[in-house]
């Protein structure tokens, strides 16, 4: 085994570890909005989120507006910036579309918010999977030089989400992989197509760290040591401690 | 909803209240009791639960990964809904085990 996992004390299957490495570099690399820099910062204030005494005392209160105060942070990204992410991190079931306005209103675009939602994604994910396995958590990556590409797809527009998103029927040439063949596109593969690169990245994770989306519904063999039933089981424990409907 | 619709390919029948941690015995599915305890102590903050869950786990099926505590912020933060057909088939046991409160519509 090489690559992030080439010294792990515990065995990490090839193509999943794979995933992680092609996630890992993506973090450090200019994406379509932030550039390497803030990415990597976005995912070091998502760490340094999890012991933040403001968002605890908010996590715990009836009501997170019922806590004044300002959130601990490492101090690298703007205060908009920094409530996105430890409000995503830490209670993301409490969002509401006025909050999400309300950082739009702040100074923060549509496009640079869907992507920093999915770095924060990004380092869930793998650092979960870390936790749950009791391995440490793994360095993050060196940021890369380059501006962001600022490509917004020319078809997004208001959907069913707070965010604009893209419909299948709406893709250009340039985003024609984006979604699935052979069945409807699932609102969540639909939910960061305001920036398709994070769409094809964070799939790419999911595929392997979960199944992929034609395997999910595939009940007649089994993807992974566990069964489908699960599988399932686990993800709708995780969804409901997270007061994720979806 | 993939949950129940595993169950309904093998003829089997789960307890769909363990997915909101009411049920203490095993929901059906293999393992059902350390695979919650083992949802839970990832997701909370005790180490020691969290290396019990673990362990036992890790004893009964072999360590696995999750991936769903990424994807729940993902729907959490962009305020998707549920798509109109997965609405329709999930309505008798979403309002059966109370989850419609996490509906994004209902947050405010």
């Amino acid at each position: 085994m090489s690559g992030l996992y080439g010294s792990s004390r515990v065995a990490i299957r090839d193509d999943l570890a794979k995933a992680h490495d092609r996630a890992w570099e993506r973090i450090g690399r200019p994406g379509t909005w932030w550039d390497g820099a803030q990415r990597v910062a976005i995912a070091a204030e998502t760490r340094h989120a999890s012991a933040c005494t403001p968002c605890r005392r908010r996590k715990e209160a009836l009501s997170p507006a019922a806590i004044e105060g300002t959130h601990d942070s490492l101090g690298e990204l703007s205060e908009v910036m920094v409530e996105v992410v430890h409000r995503v991190r830490n209670d993301p079931g409490r969002l509401s579309e006025r909050w999400y306005r309300g950082v739009v209103a702040a100074g923060l675009s549509e496009e640079q918010y869907v992507e920093a939602v999915s770095v924060v994604a990004h380092i869930v994910a793998i650092d979960t999977m870390a936790r749950g396995l009791g391995l440490d958590s793994l360095p993050l990556p060196r940021p890369q030089a380059g501006a962001p590409s600022r490509h917004r797809p020319v078809a997004a527009k208001s959907g069913g989400a707070w965010v604009p998103w893209l419909e299948p029927t709406d893709l250009s040439d340039a985003e024609a992989d984006l979604y699935p063949t052979g069945r409807p596109a699932a609102n969540i593969m639909k939910a960061m197509s305001l920036v398709p690169d994070e769409v094809r990245g964070f799939f790419d994770l999911v595929s392997h760290q979960y199944m992929p989306p034609l395997a999910m519904r595939d009940f007649s063999r089994e993807y992974r040591a566990i069964s489908h039933s699960q599988i399932e089981l686990l993800a709708a424990r995780v969804s409901a401690l997270n007061q994720c409907l979806y | 909803m993939l949950l129940r619709a595993s169950g309904v390919t093998q003829n089997r029948e789960y307890d769909l209240s363990a997915v909101t941690g009411a049920v203490e015995g095993d929901a059906g599915v293999p393992h059902s009791r350390l695979l919650v305890d083992f949802a839970e102590a990832v997701l909370g903050g005790d180490e020691a639960a969290l290396t019990r869950a673990r362990v036992a786990l890790s004893e009964a099926i072999g360590p696995a990964g999750l991936a769903d505590a990424a994807v729940d912020r993902v729907a959490n933060a962009t305020g998707i809904p549920l798509e109109a057909e997965k609405t329709a088939a999930s309505a008798d046991f979403r309002a059966a085990l109370g989850v419609d409160r996490f509906d994004v519509a209902a947050r405010v």
